[in-house]
């Protein structure tokens, strides 16, 4: 790396220095602008709250406050909120104190607007408006329509005032309870709350024809709960302010409002927003977020010069139907009642609704799922079904090959039979001729029916092993003699080889290992291979017309049985094909035998070869695994 | 061999219907000689006895009709009845025609191959007592002297004893002489009986 920056040219050393200058300049400029950005400082809007930062009226009126603002304007502002806590404090310690912090506070930086929140702050603001915010303009939200009066004084000011609205409040009920009679007002002992009690019975007079009109007015709290409890269900409750209950005590209307809603043995309804969520079914109303909404249009207003003066003095915020829907629920309303554009707050979200695509990502899962189990296990019953059909088809091939070649044998069969027959009758016969005589040799008659039950057991024999290898059905498994399986099957060939002049020459190898599977079908193995044999010398001249058989058992765990011919052997151009269902070098024949005899091979574990001996004609192969290595290797 | 017994020669490849049809042949009081394979019976047969062959046509090696082949090539003479498994009508006519007495099928009833065995009982005699008669001429013929022979072959053909005379260049009083001699020789009186001795004994006449 060094000797590379040696190595580099002066011209390009000198650009790296212009290029430091421009950085320089250019973080010079950076500064300036940051200074110039912070001497203009972001205009500021205070908020006032008369009550405590536990209610939460002032955050949802600040949150809708800055929402509208954002909507209005890209103009970004300094907000900052204080608590007065006037009702929990009354004490002028208390109010001078903040009087103190306020001033100090709004002269270090001076609000551009103000904004009071709720009624108490309403005689605040008249006595001390002057010391802690002069000629700031002041947009008063979250008051009653009926406390702007007590601010009349207060100039540079506006109003977002509500009006609680009772006539309204009592439509909505109508629609939730068309069937109730009675009206019920419950408001408490304070002239402030008896001031509504009459702005109510004023609005309702209307309705005094349909409703009996009832107040739980002035009455001690406890009083005023075990009234309510007592109502009949048919009545509607209007609930309005308790400041002061009848014993005296000042109360917190929402609180009040939630305790005779919790008690009422009839639904509770109120025009005022603050007791909305606390247990009444609702009413028509306004909320925080209107009076912010109302207030930010307010703000936008002065803050882009407008003088007040010229601006609406009192604005209404918005007014809707509104219901709690815990409420209808509770009292068994009917929700499709309400007016259009019923806001309906603390709906329960439904599993559905609340977990919509969860529940259907679910659904779609396992109806996947179980769509694809029902197709595996569709597709597993075919597949037995076809493996069963399969497995029913080859035996039912295999059986008509056997029927076949049972067949072809049928001359030789029955002269197997006929042999011992023959015998039979000639002994029975020289029997009764023994008998006939004067004194007849019963040695000799003796020896005549020993040999009648020998010869019919013979003929017995050939019918069984005719019968076996008719039978039709399921394959057995057990421990075959292939030693055996081979004597019996010359045995049955022997007429035929007798009369095709075949002579056969055995070699089986003496305590050769069982194997296992279905004799009958080995036996067809050996039978068809055997037949090939035959047919496949029909041209050899006839001393050399003879068919070895040998079995011995390999070292692999498996025996072998060999049929070896001496016909012309097998064509090069038919080796390929010799195991093809339907290829036949025969004229007559279907050509499904070494088919179905290597099926069969291969259904046991084991294998069909056929090949040329080097010497002469055709050596078939079977070879199938020993018991033993069977189990072992289950 | 017992005399005037008659003697049955069965062969058949089976050893049971062999040991069954030996029982019931000797339970009918023939002398039975069983043999296994046709080779065996050539090997062993004894053709001096009055007798007659049971052959199975069935067998390995050499099969019944073979085995007729062979053994009327060789000269001998013995009513072959044969036993078969299948009614095979080629080969039973093939048998017959080869001389056999009978074809009888498997199983065969006991009725049957008596009545067939005493055919051939029968058939047996009457060749026994042909061959006995033909080797009584020929054992006649024998004492001629060529001349006399010469002349009996003349005789036969017809030929008077003055055309014989010429022919053998001699003269009628010579032929006369062996001609009286051959007759007594021979045993015979007239012409028709020499002839007929002739026949049997299977000489033929001069000229033929």
């Amino acid at each position: 790396m060094r000797a590379y920056d040696r190595a580099q040219p002066p011209g390009l050393r000198c650009s790296v220095t212009a290029r430091i200058f421009i950085y320089i300049v250019a973080i010079g400029l950076c500064i300036a602008s940051w200074a110039a950005s912070a001497a203009e400082h972001r205009r500021r809007i205070y908020f006032l709250e008369s009550l405590a930062p536990t209610q939460l009226a002032a955050i949802r009126t600040i949150e809708a406050f800055q929402k509208r603002m954002s909507e209005k304007t890209g103009e970004s502002f300094d907000i900052f909120i204080d608590y007065m806590e006037l009702e929990r404090f009354p004490s002028q310690a208390h109010i001078d104190s903040t009087i103190g912090y306020l001033s100090q506070k709004y002269s270090e930086a001076p609000p551009d607007v103000l904004i009071p929140l709720g009624r108490a702050a309403i005689p605040f603001m008249v006595k001390y408006r002057d010391i802690i915010a002069p000629g700031v303009p002041m947009i008063i939200a979250n008051v009653p329509a009926r406390a702007v009066t007590d601010g009349k004084t207060l100039d540079n000011t506006v109003w977002v005032a509500t009006q609680y609205n009772f006539a309204k409040t009592l439509e909505l009920a109508q629609r939730l309870q068309p069937a109730a009679r009675n009206l019920v007002i419950v408001a408490g002992a304070s002239p402030y709350d008896l001031s509504w009690v009459d702005d109510a019975v004023r609005e309702l007079e209307p309705y005094r024809d349909r409703y009996a009109i009832k107040t739980i007015v002035g009455l001690p709290y406890d009083e005023t709960l075990t009234e309510v409890s007592q109502l009949s269900p048919d009545t509607i409750v209007l609930m309005s302010f308790v400041f002061v209950d009848g014993a005296g005590l000042p109360r917190t209307p929402p609180d009040v409002a939630a305790a005779v809603a919790k008690a009422a043995a009839a639904p509770v309804y109120s025009p005022v927003s603050s007791f909305f969520g606390r247990g009444i079914v609702g009413g028509y109303t306004d909320s925080f977020e209107a009076h912010g909404t109302a207030a930010a249009d307010l703000a936008f207003e002065i803050l882009s010069g407008k003088p007040v003066a010229a601006l609406k003095q009192q604005t209404e915020p918005l007014h809707r139907y509104q219901v709690d829907a815990r409420q209808i629920e509770r009292w068994k309303l009917s929700a499709e009642d309400l007016p259009p554009d019923t806001l309906v707050s603390f709906r329960q979200p439904t599993m559905w609704e609340q977990y919509r695509w969860q529940i259907a990502l679910i659904a779609a899962v396992l109806a996947a799922q179980t769509f694809l189990i029902v197709y595996v296990l569709i597709q597993n019953r075919r597949r037995r079904v076809a493996e069963a059909e399969t497995a029913e088809q080859r035996l039912e091939v295999a059986h008509l090959m056997r029927v076949s070649v049972l067949g072809e044998l049928s001359g030789a069969i029955a002269h197997e039979i006929n042999q011992p027959l023959t015998a039979i009758l000639s002994n029975a016969q020289a029997a009764l001729h023994l008998l006939a005589r004067k004194s007849p040799d019963l040695e000799e008659v003796r020896d005549a029916i020993n040999d009648i039950v020998h010869e019919d057991n013979r003929a017995g024999d050939v019918i069984a092993r005719l019968r076996n290898l008719l039978r039709k059905g399921e394959s057995k498994s057990e421990p075959v003699d292939l030693n055996e399986l081979v004597t019996s099957t010359i045995a049955l060939l022997n007429s035929e080889l007798i009369g095709r002049r075949i002579e056969v020459e055995t070699d089986l190898a003496s305590r050769l290992p069982a194997t296992f599977g279905d004799p009958v079908q080995l036996q067809q193995v050996l039978l068809n291979l055997f037949m090939n044999a035959m047919d496949a010398m029909a041209s050899t001249v006839e001393p050399q017309r003879r068919i070895k058989v040998s079995t011995r058992a390999l070292e692999a765990g498996a025996v072998e049985v060999r049929i070896r011919d001496r016909g012309p052997g097998i064509e090069p151009q038919s080796q390929a094909q010799l195991f093809k269902p339907f290829y036949t070098s025969k004229t007559h024949g279907l050509g499904l035998g070494l088919t179905i005899c290597s099926t069969i091979a291969q259904a046991h574990g084991g294998k069909l070869g056929l090949d040329n001996h080097p010497d002469r004609g055709a050596v078939a192969v079977l070879s199938l695994p020993v018991q033993e290595f069977l189990a072992a290797a289950k | 061999m017992t005399d005037g017994m008659f003697t049955v020669f069965l062969v058949d490849d089976d050893a049971g219907v062999l040991k069954a049809l030996s029982r019931l042949l000797r339970a009918k009081g023939y002398d039975v000689r069983p043999f296994a394979s046709a080779e065996e019976f050539l090997e062993r047969h004894d053709a001096t006895v009055a007798g007659c062959a049971v052959f199975d046509v069935a067998m390995p090696g050499l099969d019944g009709l073979a085995l007729q082949q062979i053994f009327t090539a060789s000269g001998k003479q013995r009513p072959v009845i044969f036993l078969t498994g299948k009614g095979d009508i080629r080969k039973s006519v093939s048998a017959m025609k080869a001389g056999a007495v009978d074809f009888l099928t498997k199983p065969v009833r006991d009725k049957d191959l008596l009545d067939a065995i005493a055919r051939a009982e029968a058939e047996d005699a009457r060749t026994r007592q042909t061959s006995a008669e033909v080797a009584a001429i020929e054992a006649k013929i024998a004492t001629l002297t060529p001349r006399e022979r010469e002349v009996l072959t003349h005789v036969i053909a017809g030929r008077l004893n003055k055309q014989i005379a010429g022919d053998l260049g001699t003269v009628e009083k010579t032929i006369k002489v062996h001609r009286g001699r051959m007759m007594q020789k021979l045993g015979v009186h007239t012409i028709v009986d020499l002839v007929r001795l002739a026949e049997k004994a299977g000489i033929a006449a001069h000229g033929n």
